[in-house]
This record gives C-alpha cells, sequence and structure tokens, in this order.
C-alpha cells in the first residue's frame, strides 16, 4: 500500500513537472502570430545567425572533442602527478557563470602577452568569429570531458591487457578496442557539446562581442532583438534555437538506445 | 620457458616481494593462497602490465623485463572472459592473428581449427553478449590460444562458471593444453584445478612465494602451518620412539602410529584428509595406523563431506563422500576408527 502510492507520487510528479515544462515550451510556439514568425524566420538577419551559428557550434564541438578524447582518456587510464588538479581546474568553468568565464576569457586574449602573440600571428579572436568558437569551446569542454571521462571508466581496464597480450600498442589498443567501446558515451559527449556550443552566451557575448550581423550567433539575435523590442524576431531565433536542441537530443536518445533501470507493471 | 628472477613492485598498499620462479617449457603451474595475496598481480607483471621495482623477467633465455606486453607473447585469460563486445566470436578469435600479417585464408583456417577444438565452430557469426558462461570461457581461450602463446596465464578462468560446466571445461583445458603443449601459469582458488592440471603448484601470500613444488609435495608436505591450514593438510606433533618392520614408530600424545618416512627426536608429520579411511570395526587391513575417533562436526563442501575427528590425543580433519556417510551412518559424537596407510603419514620437519 504504502509502496504503491509512494510510486503514483513519484509518477505523478514526474506527469506534472513534464507538463508545465511542456506548456512553457509550446507557449513559445503559439503566441506570436504565425505570420510574423514565419516573416522573420525568412529574415536575412535570420538566416546569418543560423548559419555562423551552426558553423561555430560545430567547429567548436568538433575541436571539444578532439582535446576531449586524450584529455578523457588521460585521466580515466593514468594516475600522474596534478591529476586531481587538473581534474578539478577542468570543472571550474561549470561552477562560474558564464559572463565571468568570457571576462577571463577577454582577459587572457586582449590583455596577455599570449593573446598579443595569437593575434599577430592572425588569430584574433576578441570581437571576432574565432572568438565565438573559443567561448564555446570553454564553455562546452567541462561537461564534455566529464562525460568522455566517464565513458572511458565504463571500459575496463583488462579489455586493453588483453589486446595488449595479443600484440596490439597502446595506440592500436585505444583505437581498436577502447573507442569502439565507448562509443555510445562519444556520441553522447558530442551531442552534448554541440547543444552547450549552440547556446552559449554570456561568454560568447563578452568576448566576441554581440555586433549585429557579425558575431551574431542565435542566442545573439534573440537578445538584441528583445533589447530592440522586436519581439516576433526574438521569439522566432528562440524557436530556431530550440528545434536545433530538440534535433541534437533526439539523435542523442535515439544513438544512446535502452538501459532504463525500470521496474514495470 | 620463463625465468622470474627477484622480482618486486610497489602498488603503495601492496607490494610483491622477492618473486623468483622457473616455469619449463610445457609445464603447467598453477598458483594459489588467500584473496589479496597478489596472485592477479603477479600475473599480470609476467605479462608486462606493471613496471617492477627490481628484479628481472626471461622468456626463453631472452631478458624481456622491459619489453611492453605486445611483443612478449603471453596470453591471458581473465575470470569474466574480457570478450570484445563489439566484434563477433570470430574476430576476437581473429584479432591476435589480424596483428600477424597472415593471409586471410590462413587467419580464416586457424580461427576454424582452434574453433574446432575448443567446440565454438558453432557459434563463430555471434556476438559474445549472446554468449553462455561457458561458451564464452572457451571463446576467450581460442582467442588467447590461437596466437600460439609463450606463456598462456589464465587468473581464475573457471570461477564464474557453475560446477558442471567447469568441470567440462577443465578436462577439455587438459585436452587441449596437452595437444598444443602450452606452458600454462593457472591463479585458482579451486584445488581441484591443482590435483587434475597442474604439474607445480605455487603458494602466494602476502606479495611472497611462501611454497613452490608439485602438488603432491605441497599438500603433503606443507612447509609450514599456514600451507598446511591453507590446503586442508592435518599436522600432527610427535616423537620418533622406534623402528618395527622398516616401519619408523611415531608417539603422538601416547598413541602410536608408524611411517615409512626416516627421522629422529622431534617431528611434524602431515596427512591430507582425503588419504583417510572411516570404517565401524578395526578391522584387518592394508592400513597400518587404526585410530579410535570420535566425529566432532560434519561440514558439506562441494562434492565431499568434511569431518572434524578427535581421537584422545589429538584432532584431524578427514574427507569422504556423502555415500559413506550414508552407508556408515556418520553423525557427530558417533564412534569410528580412522585408518590411513603408514606411506600417507609425512615426516615434514
Ligand atoms: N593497480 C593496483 N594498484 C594498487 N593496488 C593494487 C592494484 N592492483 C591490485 N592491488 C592490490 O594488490 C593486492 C593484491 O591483489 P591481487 O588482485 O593480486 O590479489 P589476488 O591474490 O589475485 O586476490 P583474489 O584471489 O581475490 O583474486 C590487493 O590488496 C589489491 O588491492
Ligand atoms: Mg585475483
Amino acid at each position: 500500500m504504502g509502496r504503491l502510492s509512494f510510486k503514483a507520487l513519484t509518477i505523478f510528479m514526474a506527469f506534472l513537472f513534464t507538463l508545465l515544462l511542456f506548456i512553457a515550451i509550446a507557449t513559445l510556439f503559439f503566441v506570436p502570430s504565425p505570420s510574423e514568425i514565419l516573416e522573420a524566420l525568412k529574415s536575412e538577419e535570420m538566416a546569418y545567425s543560423l548559419r555562423l551559428s551552426l558553423i561555430t557550434a560545430s567547429t567548436a564541438t568538433l575541436l571539444v572533442i578532439l582535446v576531449g578524447i586524450p584529455v578523457g582518456y588521460a585521466l580515466s587510464r593514468f594516475d600522474f602527478p596534478g591529476r586531481s588538479a587538473v581534474k578539478s581546474i577542468l570543472d571550474l568553468p561549470m561552477a562560474f557563470p558564464e559572463l565571468v568565464l568570457g571576462l577571463a576569457l577577454l582577459l587572457f586574449f586582449g590583455k596577455t602577452y599570449v593573446g598579443g602573440v595569437l593575434s599577430d600571428i592572425g588569430l584574433k579572436i576578441v570581437f571576432t568569429k574565432l572568438g565565438i568558437i573559443v567561448a564555446q569551446f570553454f564553455t562546452a569542454f567541462p561537461y564534455t570531458v566529464r562525460i568522455i571521462y566517464a565513458a572511458f571508466e565504463e571500459v575496463n581496464l583488462r579489455y586493453e591487457l588483453v589486446a595488449r597480450s595479443l600484440g596490439y600498442s597502446e595506440f592500436e589498443t585505444f583505437m581498436k578496442v577502447t573507442l569502439p567501446m565507448a562509443k555510445n558515451g562519444l556520441f553522447a559527449s558530442t551531442i552534448i557539446s554541440f547543444a552547450r556550443s549552440m547556446g552559449a552566451f554570456g561568454a560568447v557575448l563578452i568576448l566576441a562581442g554581440g555586433s549585429y550581423m557579425d558575431t551574431e550567433i542565435l542566442p545573439i539575435t534573440l537578445y538584441l532583438n528583445i533589447s530592440y523590442g522586436n519581439i516576433g524576431m526574438a521569439i522566432s531565433s528562440g524557436i530556431v534555437l530550440v528545434i536545433v536542441s530538440f534535433l541534437a537530443i533526439l539523435l542523442f536518445e535515439r544513438l544512446e538506445g535502452g538501459g532504463h533501470n525500470v521496474v514495470r507493471g | 620457458m620463463l625465468e622470474v628472477e627477484n622480482l618486486c613492485i610497489d602498488l603503495g598498499d601492496f607490494h610483491l616481494r622477492d618473486i623468483s620462479l622457473s616455469v619449463e617449457e610445457g609445464d603447467y603451474l598453477t598458483i594459489i593462497g588467500p584473496t589479496g595475496a597478489g596472485k592477479s598481480v603477479l600475473l599480470e607483471a609476467i605479462a608486462g602490465f606493471y613496471p617492477l621495482l627490481s628484479g628481472r623477467i626471461f622468456l626463453d633465455s631472452r631478458d624481456v623485463t622491459h619489453e611492453p606486453p605486445e611483443r612478449r607473447g603471453i596470453s591471458i585469460v581473465y575470470q569474466d572472459y574480457m570478450l570484445f563486445p563489439h566484434m563477433t566470436v570470430f574476430d576476437n578469435i581473429a584479432f591476435g592473428l589480424r596483428k600477424k600479417d597472415l593471409p586471410k585464408e590462413e587467419i580464416k583456417r586457424e580461427v576454424k581449427y582452434i574453433a574446432r577444438e575448443l567446440r565454438v565452430d558453432h557459434i563463430l557469426h555471434r556476438k559474445p553478449g549472446t554468449l553462455s558462461g561457458g561458451e564464452q570461457q572457451r571463446v576467450a581461450l581460442a582467442r588467447a590460444l590461437v596466437i600460439k602463446p609463450k606463456i598462456l596465464l589464465m587468473d581464475e578462468p573457471f570461477s564464474a562458471l557453475d560446477d558442471k560446466t567447469r568441470e567440462k571445461l577443465r578436462s577439455l583445458v587438459r585436452e587441449v593444453i596437452a595437444e598444443h603443449g602450452t606452458t600454462v601459469i593457472h591463479v585458482t582458488h579451486d584445488f581441484e584445478d591443482v590435483f587434475v592440471l597442474a604439474k607445480h603448484v605455487a603458494v602466494m601470500r602476502e606479495g611472497r612465494i611462501i611454497q613452490f613444488g608439485t602438488p603432491e609435495e605441497v599438500f603433503s608436505r606443507p612447509q609450514c602451518e599456514f600451507v598446511a591450514d591453507f590446503t586442508g593438510t592435518n599436522l600432527l606433533r610427535g616423537k620418533i620412539v622406534g623402528e618395527r618392520n622398516n616401519l619408523t614408530m611415531v608417539k603422538v600424545g601416547s598413541t602410536i602410529l608408524y611411517t615409512v618416512d626416516k627421522a629422529e627426536g622431534n617431528v611434524t608429520l602431515s596427512l591430507r584428509p582425503e588419504e583417510v579411511i572411516l570404517a565401524s570395526e578395526p578391522s584387518k587391513c592394508s592400513a597400518q595406523n587404526v585410530v579410535p575417533v570420535t566425529v566432532e562436526s560434519m561440514e558439506r563442501r562441494g562434492y565431499h563431506v568434511w569431518l572434524s575427528l578427535s581421537s584422545d590425543d589429538f584432532s584431524f580433519r578427514a574427507v569422504v563422500t556423502p555415500n559413506t556417510v550414508v552407508l556408515l551412518g556418520i553423525k557427530p559424537r558417533r564412534r569410528f576408527y580412522a585408518l590411513f596407510k603408514a606411506s600417507t603419514l609425512k615426516v615434514i620437519k
């Protein structure tokens, strides 16, 4: 009896909360008039912003994964001096407000010797499109590395030992055994990384500057148009963001597949 | 042939200390010892997975101490199989061969051959996740054997299997190993493995090898209390008091026992529990030692029943079959005669 009503309560909570969330999201689609939205979607600004968002977020994701795989692997497999320090520092940006992260990046690339050197060799980061990618990279990286790390932790070290004993070097073992076995986690981390990059706002605003039709990605479009009072345009960019993220999550669920702990009945 | 010289490993909380071992070609060494003794660490050190603090490892007289695992030609089989889940059974078995640049046809032939020997040729197309434990372990064995390793390491390979499957796999392993002449080091908790498979056995405790020898030597002549206790061997203390009919007479308490070993003074004797026969009558038979005993307690372990027996002067343990228990009506506090041959009572110190 107690167990039954507890079950009912938890299921009820799940439905109630989902309903609230669903209604909130649905408002986004139904409050503005369809013609207003259609207009906004067809605007040059929206096309520019969507394209820039997709390009920067994909590039950032690619970089995050390329850097995240070795970092996650090192953290999961090797015991090296400073390992726990590395782990905590990598996690730091998650606790940072995005704006502060952006500020830190702005100071680093704008006011330090390293930033100067990068700028001299043509890598201008402050208030540029490149800056968008950098900001997205740092926003998404900690989350992604966590998932990659967890994915490697799932692969029993002994699989690697068996492969080594059968003649495969460390790198070959990584490519033929570890990576394929961590595949699902790596897919998941890609999607998370992409979603975080698409939605990155604070850090992008500070480092890349939110300038119209230049460093304007979807969250910036939303922000700029809200400030100008173009509600239709703002909502449309919100809708596009939601749709892109939703597609990403859908893909994520499909790829991850199964594996729920469910008591049936 | 494998030689391990004074190997030491430091894992922080745990150390392997001064391990020396020599395993001849075609030898079958089992390693036994309590949990946490360092058996798995030793196996993996031989395979090359741990950095050594000191010591050297030779394979066929070649110093491989600093060789990475992939260049040692030592393969390993674990308790939980460790089959690559993203590959079919065929690809799992072929994995090691593919590294050797063999023609495709030859790989196919070798995989099929070993698969037939280990009776997994009917499941080559399946993924490991769909196999039973026994099948998975046979595939793991095939994968390890197909590369013709210089040494095959096995870490409790049968532990995760049920009794029947374990029994079957054990005799299959014995056949296949004999057929290939493979040199094996096998960590186990099951003495049956030692008796059925091993030519040699090493006992480990707290990171050291404390006794090494043939199963016969180690089980019937334990060098210390720990090994005696761990292997279930009875230890008795007595004094040599003379000789009769070419047998040595030992006095244990006030009981006179006979042994074929020659010795003098105070001695420690060992007696394997499975050498003890129980009888209701002190019948005339070839056993020179006949001791009246009382059954103190009995405990069923697997196929056997362990009895704690006490005579007027000493206590010891015996193993009988459930059949014997029924036949003789063995129960706690009943009195019987324990019979054992003079040749089974060994002087160890
Ligand atoms: N990589 C490692 N780092 C530090 N300590 C380790 C490592 N691997 C094993 N140990 C420790 O070494 C000790 C011996 O472990 P090992 O696995 O060799 O025991 P074992 O004899 O195989 O025991 P069991 O019979 O339970 O398998 C244990 O205390 C274990 O915690
Ligand atoms: Mg072990």
